[in-house]
């Protein structure tokens, strides 16, 4: 935890700079004010999950609206990957109900499994089939024509600049590339509402940068990107809407500016939120740093 | 503090010599290694006993040899494959000695030739060399005849040991690239059953060696073996004995050459392995590998039905030749499946009954299907919605067995009825494997939905930990209740049988394929249901590897 300021900023080296100027609070997304009179993409309400004695997620109401680009930030262990595995119908929740574009997870899996797509966190690929073959098996899973299925993963390989490796085996596939290639493999049959579970997380600059290109043409056309990350600056310039969340509870969540208020930057708003502000590198350490003296 | 009395102390003196150190660091691992855990030690102390007591029979046998017409042949025989088996183990146990890592004294400032000698006095320690020892006198008493036979046993047994350690050192330097890649892992895996098979091959040997006059079968082997190293240095110590110097100074010169040979590739590889950039700090020049999608496949994937039901088959079968763990029990299945029969008829009380076998092993491949595809199950979950497209997975699966399982199966039952016999009960034997093998394929399908459980992806363990007794539950509660559903065919046999009625028994055929196939119908319908209320129940027990 207490090192947890330090990695964000390791982070912040890592995301381009030049979308800081592009996240205001209209973002790139500029939903259609007709996408709110929907149904909400997500709705969640009482949704608790317990794991032995540890309280993983303790009774979150939440409704995130559709079209936006939505960031679900929390410290690690805050109960994301749990919350967005309950959403995807990956994992069973203890109690609660999930709607996905007003149509129930677990009652409904024929209407919501077709509308979303995932990139868990934790989960393994079919890593001993190549990435083209990988896109093929998903594609024809999810029933979609044969050609079909070649012609997009043609070009989602050649957009996520994986065309070079696409007949290597995903095993030998480094982090980023598995990371480009699971994004394809949830792209790949044009979900409503797509969930990442920290796409970012140990992505190099380059596919870091590719992924938020592929993200923000997809939110452009009125679909829905929920993605988890603790990289504050990354949600900050992606995402217009926000849920904070810290052991195993919704803390805010609504318009970014609503939850950075007045507080300099949404890193400030979220340590305020989750309590972990006055936590500095404080005196304890006064001997660290210069080399000098032993 | 230290650094400084280190600069000033006298260096030659304070250097102790490199082999001593290699020699003392490897006694410490060993004890380092036991010291964690009783359990190993009881393990390692168990093993030493029963090596020291293969080795201790070994050589009494091979002296009571002594003077047999064939023991020559015999000893030069073993000292091949006691090579061989130095050639291959560091390949199947790549971590088995830390001292063997070469890049781990990369960064000491060593000199190859000293090093090489420290390394090699240190791999003499173990009890691997102690059993090779001992074998090796062991044979060389069996053949030694005279005082100059003596004399070139005494160089024989050194040489050969030398050869033995060196050998397996130089393979392991000159493959610790391959043994630290993927590739290498993935072979390590296949190393059980390497060891299954080669030990029935070993069975089959024996019996057939223990047969009066079985080791006159040796004689081809060994007119060819007595000429490569280092067996040639044991045949030299027999011409010695007959007084043929020549034969015995060249088999002798031959071994000599080889130590030389690899102790100079040894420090070869070493060096080049020691001042060249490790793999991982190196941009791997990769080349997209020649997986062209493969046109082959794309052959293969043309005679698959469309839709889930081809592209889980074609998946699975991808699988089953590049994951290691479906690759081991794919070989497994088809490999025991085969030695059962085939063993039992050499070992000369086979009956055509042990074909049954092929389609017990094969059937049992249909459980925990989903626990073979690790936690990458959550692509399959998150495409199922329906029992529909559950019951279209598993059939996909259990159509993809039975393509490799019923023409199989057919082979079996058709070489056991060939070799074992009586062809009279081929029909009868055919239809009930066919039985057998669809009861499996229904009972795997329900244990994979109720009983799913993890397989790790590295190392032999097929279960993950704390799962065990599912796994035993599922498999020997799933083959009970599968011989339990083969039980109106058994009755049927029976009844032909003791009412008389042999003309009747080829009705088996056609009964055992109709009621297989829809047994294995009946029971994925029952276990689609199953598998698509119970996904992120499944998903949570496969993903604990």
């Amino acid at each position: 935890m207490a090192n947890e300021p330090e990695q964000n900023e390791e982070r912040a080296e890592s995301a381009p700079p030049e979308r800081a100027s592009a996240a205001s609070v209209d973002g790139p997304a500029a939903a259609p004010d007709g996408a709110a009179a929907g149904p909400p993409a997500v709705r969640i309400q009482g949704l608790w999950k317990k794991f032995g004695e540890q309280i993983a997620v303790n009774g979150i109401d939440l409704t995130l609206p559709a079209g936006r680009f939505i960031g679900l930030v929390g410290p690690n262990g805050a109960g994301k990957t749990t919350t967005l595995s309950m959403v995807t119908g990956l994992l069973r929740p203890d109690s609660g109900l999930v709607e996905i574009g007003g149509h129930d997870v677990w009652r409904d899996p024929v209407a919501v499994k077709s509308r979303i797509g995932v990139l868990p966190e934790g989960l393994r690929l079919f890593e001993r089939l190549s990435g083209r073959e990988l896109l093929g098996y998903i594609g024809r899973l999810r029933g979609l024509p044969g050609d079909e299925v070649d012609k997009r993963a043609g070009q989602l390989l050649d957009v996520l600049d994986l065309s070079g490796s696409q007949h290597k085996l995903v095993v030998d596939y480094s982090t980023g590339m598995r990371k480009k290639i699971g994004l394809a493999a949830a792209l790949l049959h044009n979900p409503e509402i797509l969930f990442l579970d920290e796409p970012f997380e140990g992505v190099d600059p380059v596919s870091a940068q590719t992924i938020r290109g592929v993200l923000e043409r997809y939110t452009a056309s009125g679909a829905t990107v929920i993605f988890s990350s603790h990289v504050m600056e990354l949600v900050e310039s992606l995402c217009d809407w926000v849920a904070v969340m810290a052991a195993g509870r919704i803390r805010a969540d609504g318009p970014i500016a609503q939850v950075r208020g007045a507080a300099p930057s949404l890193q400030d708003a979220f340590l305020e939120l989750v309590g972990a502000n006055d936590r500095g590198a404080g005196q304890s350490l006064d001997w660290l740093g210069g080399g000098g003296a032993r | 503090m230290s650094t400084e009395s280190a600069a000033v102390a006298p260096r030659p003196a304070a250097v102790p010599s490199p082999t001593a150190v290699f020699v003392r660091l490897k006694l410490s691992l060993l004890r380092n290694g036991l010291r964690q855990s009783t359990g190993r030690t009881l393990a390692y102390i168990a093993s030493v006993i029963v090596g020291l007591l293969f080795a201790a029979g070994a050589v009494l046998g091979l002296i009571a040899l002594r003077g047999n017409d064939h023991v020559g042949a015999l000893v030069v025989l073993l000292t091949g494959i006691l090579t061989l088996g130095w050639a291959v183990m560091p390949l199947f146990f790549p971590t088995g000695d830390e001292t063997l890592d070469p890049t781990r004294l990369v960064m000491l400032p060593l000199r190859p030739r000293p090093l090489i000698v420290s390394l090699l006095v240190a791999s003499l320690v173990g009890i691997g060399p102690v059993v090779t020892l001992a074998l090796i006198t062991g044979s060389v008493i069996a053949v030694a005849h005279g005082t100059a036979a003596t004399v070139v046993g005494v160089l024989a047994v050194v040489l050969v040991v030398l050869v033995c350690v060196s050998l397996a050192r130089a393979v392991a330097t000159a493959s610790v690239r391959l043994l630290t890649s993927r590739r290498g892992r993935d072979l390590a895996v296949l190393s059980g059953l390497f060891i299954a098979i080669g030990s029935q091959g070993v069975n089959i040997a024996a019996q057939k060696l223990g047969r009066p006059d079985g080791l006159s079968v040796l004689e081809p082997l060994g007119n060819v073996l007595r000429w490569v190293p280092p067996a040639s240095a044991v045949s030299a110590v027999e011409d010695a004995g007959h007084g043929a110097y020549g034969r015995a100074a060249a088999g002798l010169a031959l071994t000599a050459l080889a130590l030389v040979l690899l102790l100079w590739w040894w420090q070869r590889t070493l060096t080049a392995l020691m001042t060249s950039p490790d793999s991982s700090t190196l941009q791997a020049v990769e080349k997209d590998s020649a997986r062209r999608g493969g046109n082959g496949e794309r052959g293969l994937a043309r005679l698959l039905p469309d839709g889930r039901t081809g592209t889980v088959m074609l998946r699975t079968l991808r699988y089953a030749w590049r994951d290691p763990k479906s690759k081991m029990a794919w070989a497994t299945a088809l490999g025991v499946g085969l030695l059962v029969p085939v063993v039992s008829s050499v070992q000369g009380n086979g009956s055509i009954y042990t074909a049954f076998s092929a389609s017990a092993l094969l059937g049992m491949q249909m459980y925990n299907q989903f626990g073979q595809d690790t936690s990458a199950f959550w692509m399959v979950a998150s495409t199922i919605a329906t029992p529909r497209d559950a019951y279209q997975e598993l059939r996909a699966r259990a159509l993809t067995l039975a393509m490799v399982a019923v023409p199989f199966v057919t082979l079996v039952v058709v070489g056991a009825a060939a070799f074992i016999g009586p062809w009279s009960d081929f029909l009868e034997v055919y239809g009930l494997s066919l039985a057998v093998l669809g009861a499996l394929l229904a009972t795997g399908a329900l244990s994979s939905a109720l009983f799913p459980y993890s397989i790790p992806s590295e190392g032999n363990k097929n279960v993950a930990p704390g799962q065990g007794a599912i796994a035993w539950f599922s498999l020997f509660g799933g083959l009970l209740i599968g011989s339990v559903l083969c039980a109106p065919l058994l009755a049927l046999t029976i009844w032909l049988h003791v009412a008389g009625l042999h003309h009747l028994l080829w009705l088996l055929l056609p009964v055992g394929a109709v009621y297989g196939t829809g047994i294995a119908e009946l029971g994925l319908r029952l276990a689609a249901p199953r598998v698509a209320r119970r996904l992120p129940e499944i998903l949570v027990a496969v993903s604990k590897g």
